[in-house]
């Protein structure tokens, strides 16, 4: 009896094995698909109009279905390395950040598109171009930025007397002292968060005249007066005006902060504002927001460009291609990004006056503060090495480092010893 | 009376040959082969393969999305010279040797302690594993809350009793936030170690007790010679688990701090991952993630050997 069960496990699982086989059916019946990897956006209207009304209307134009694949931000960077290194995947991606320049050689060339919708909607802006091409060719399709700016709190500022957001780092430090000492400290992320940090202190050290690299992507000017003088502003702006506990946040913590009433100014992404008009409306009425404040050499911004791209090796390049360009038409652009209000600010001149604007006012800012944004590690070209540092926190630890009391001296030898290190094989 | 041996065996042979594919596989040499081979296809597959190409990625210059170039030991000499890889290595070990410690004293006394007899026991053992059952994100999620100053119910305790508001910065001062970390993976795999040792417990025959306590043992005399000793295995067992685990975790300080405040809570896990799907330099990262193989390896190899010798 034992053995025969034994026999007949056998017989099943080889049977089961070749019904598997013979069960397949080819895929050529199939209708036209399409897959377009994004992350899940912060604001919900934003898929849904993707989902019912721009998936539908293309559908019903060409025919090809697209399925909207819904990924987190933080794992996108894993998703689209997956698609890479297996070579299959979704047809078309959202990449941001510095992605794009990760993948270069795998990416298709669009830039007949970009070159297109650039004539049609009033030109690119220049930090489309800086985050969108290798060599001067399109990678992706810049789709939009989201701006990282000065989020505050109009009502504890009225109380030391300010109305109108400082215009220099300085003056901010002086109202930051003020409100610190009334109990409403300021909050800027120092710890090892994702975009929070970088917001604000590539800014500062840029607006200082600070830079990392130079502009040929591999001699090393960290070591400079100019980084130093940014350095002691940022230890007396966190020992005067901040709590200690934003060496340790990571990106939620200042928003929590925000709707705690905990800080009275901080460095965030529009949905500050758009989270507190849903669910905080008493608080949203008394935030404002504005550009970075300026430093001796400048207002610097933070360009964290979301784009679309097709790896060259999709199977369905051409189809791929159509449907970017259709995406990119300003048909269907116009009404995604309204669907967001602003919190994906266009990179075409041509939305500069769009109605959206004038929803809500107060995220204004985030639109000018387009014409003096950079990506990371600007002037230096993005390249690997680049994402070597930003992924090793070697600018924001500079910073934090010499905020916990090390000497800017030794903050930035370390700095500088990590840098050169990362960018030796260039 | 003489024996013909020689034609049977023959016929025996011939059997054997001829035999249809049921008597073959009801061999058990065969047989437990094939119920066999699944699992090791399994294992080969999905953690075999990966190691191997580990190791081949750590010996590469390999951007994601770019062909490897053989550089050797390259990477790893990269490591060597990185500061934050010598400080990732001392917070691993730090956090892994004091975690584990904990979990080791804190589960035998809860392991003892749930060994009582006491009103609701089931439920109370059942209650004890949720730290262990429930997902890590959501749990570190929690923990969040709880070492968040403004929302702290610890800071809003410290404050009661006088400290200073807000009270201290968990995550943000370095020491307390590679403190906070243990406490959390410690809460954690507590329950794994407690309900473990718990197991062990109940193998103990009772006569050995009764034994020692006639001839005179006190409490800790029965502990010491008589529970001590035989929970030994278990406790070398879940101690090997819990090394493991502690030493290549990774969703806590992911979640928590990824790996902040100025590294001081990076670990190889998440260090590895920042250089590998950060950075895009699967080469690098892979050579990270395999610097943490000789060590674990020493480690259980020292434990292994220290407990047999006792």
């Amino acid at each position: 009896m034992h053995a025969t069960s034994r026999r007949r496990f056998l017989e099943l699982a080889g049977l089961g094995v070749a019904a598997t086989a013979i069960g397949r059916r080819p895929a050529s019946a199939q209708s036209k698909q399409l897959t377009f990897l994004h992350e899940s956006s912060f604001i919900k209207t934003f898929d849904e109009y993707f989902q019912k009304t721009l998936a539908l209307a293309y559908e019903k134009e060409t025919g090809v279905k697209v399925n909207y694949e819904l990924t987190s931000v933080g794992s996108l960077p894993t998703r689209v390395s997956t698609i890479s290194e297996t070579g299959s995947g979704a047809d078309v991606m959202m990449m941001f950040f510095l992605l794009p320049f990760l993948f270069d050689e795998k990416l298709l060339d669009v830039s007949d598109i970009a070159e297109e919708a650039g004539k049609t909607q009033g030109g690119w802006y220049d930090s489309a171009r800086e985050a969108a091409t290798v060599n001067g060719k399109w990678k992706v399709i810049p789709f939009s930025n989201i701006g990282q700016l000065m989020n505050w709190r109009t009502d504890w500022f009225a109380e030391v007397g300010v109305k109108k957001f400082p215009e220099t780092w300085e003056e901010l430090y002086e109202v930051g002292k003020k409100l610190k000492a009334k109990d409403h400290p300021f909050g800027f992320e120092l710890g090892h968060g994702f975009g929070d940090n970088h917001g604000w202190l590539y800014p500062l050290l840029w607006s200082y005249g600070g830079h990392e690299v130079e502009e040929d992507g591999k001699t090393v000017i960290i070591d400079s007066d100019e980084t130093a003088r940014a350095i002691d502003f940022a230890r007396k702006f966190f020992r005067d005006t901040m709590l200690d506990d934003v060496l340790g946040w990571t990106d939620v913590s200042n928003n929590k902060a925000w709707y705690a009433e905990q800080i009275s100014c901080t460095n965030n992404a529009e949905s500050i504002l758009w989270l507190a008009k849903r669910d905080f409306p008493e608080i949203a009425k008394v935030t404002d927001q504005a550009m970075n404040p300026a430093g001796p050499k400048g207002r610097f911004h933070i360009m964290s460009a979301i784009s679309h791209g097709i790896f060259n090796f999709s199977p369905q390049k051409e189809e791929a291609r159509a449907f970017l360009r259709w995406l990119t038409n300003e048909k269907q652009l116009g009404g995604w990004y309204a669907s967001a209000d602003t919190y994906y600010q266009p990179l075409l001149h041509g939305y500069d006056k769009a109605p959206m604007w004038d929803v809500e006012p107060r995220n204004i800012p985030y639109r000018d503060a387009l014409a003096n944004a950079h990506l990371v590690g600007w002037p230096a070209p993005p390249s690997r090495h680049l994402a070597e540092s930003v992924a090793k926190y070697v600018v924001v630890d500079m910073f934090a480092k010499a905020c916990t009391g090390t000497s800017t001296k030794e903050v930035i030898k370390n700095a500088e010893v990590q840098l050169k290190e990362i960018y030796r094989a260039v | 009376m003489s024996l013909r041996s020689d034609p049977l065996i023959g016929a025996a042979r011939s059997v054997r040959y001829a035999a249809p594919l049921s008597v073959w596989l009801d061999r058990q040499s065969v047989f437990s082969w094939l119920m066999m081979a699944p699992p090791l296809l399994f294992l080969a597959a999905l953690v075999g393969y990966p190691f191997c190409y580990g190791i081949v990625l750590s010996l590469q210059d390999r951007p994601v999305a770019h062909p490897g170039t053989f550089v050797g030991l390259k990477n790893f000499a990269t490591n060597f010279n990185d500061p934050i890889f010598w400080r990732v290595a001392l917070n691993t070990f730090v956090y892994t040797v004091v975690a584990t410690l904990l979990k080791m004293i804190g589960g035998l006394a809860l392991a003892l302690a749930m060994n009582q007899q006491f009103p609701l026991k089931n439920l109370v053992r059942a209650l004890l594993l949720l730290p262990f059952i429930v997902p890590t994100v959501l749990s570190t999620v929690a923990w969040m809350w709880i070492l968040d100053p403004a929302f702290s119910v610890l800071n809003w305790l410290l404050v009661l009793l006088g400290v200073p508001k807000p009270g201290p910065s968990w995550l943000g001062n370095p020491i307390l936030a590679m403190l906070s970390i243990i406490v959390i993976n410690t809460w954690r795999g507590l329950p794994f170690y407690g309900i473990t040792l718990l197991a062990g417990l109940q193998t103990v025959p009772p006569e050995l007790y009764e034994a020692a306590t006639i001839d005179g043992a006190s409490g800790w005399q029965r502990f010491r010679y008589v529970t001590l000793p035989l929970l030994q295995p278990i406790i070398l067992i879940v101690t090997l688990f819990s090394v493991i685990f502690t030493f290549a975790d990774f969703q806590l300080v992911y979640v928590l701090t990824h790996g902040g405040p100025q590294n001081a809570t990076q670990l190889f896990a998440t260090y590895a991952f920042d250089i590998a799907m950060g950075a895009g330099q699967l080469g690098l990262g892979a050579s990270v993630a395999l610097a943490m193989l000789p060590a674990l390896a020493l480690l259980i190899l020292a434990l292994t050997i220290y407990m047999r010798r006792r």
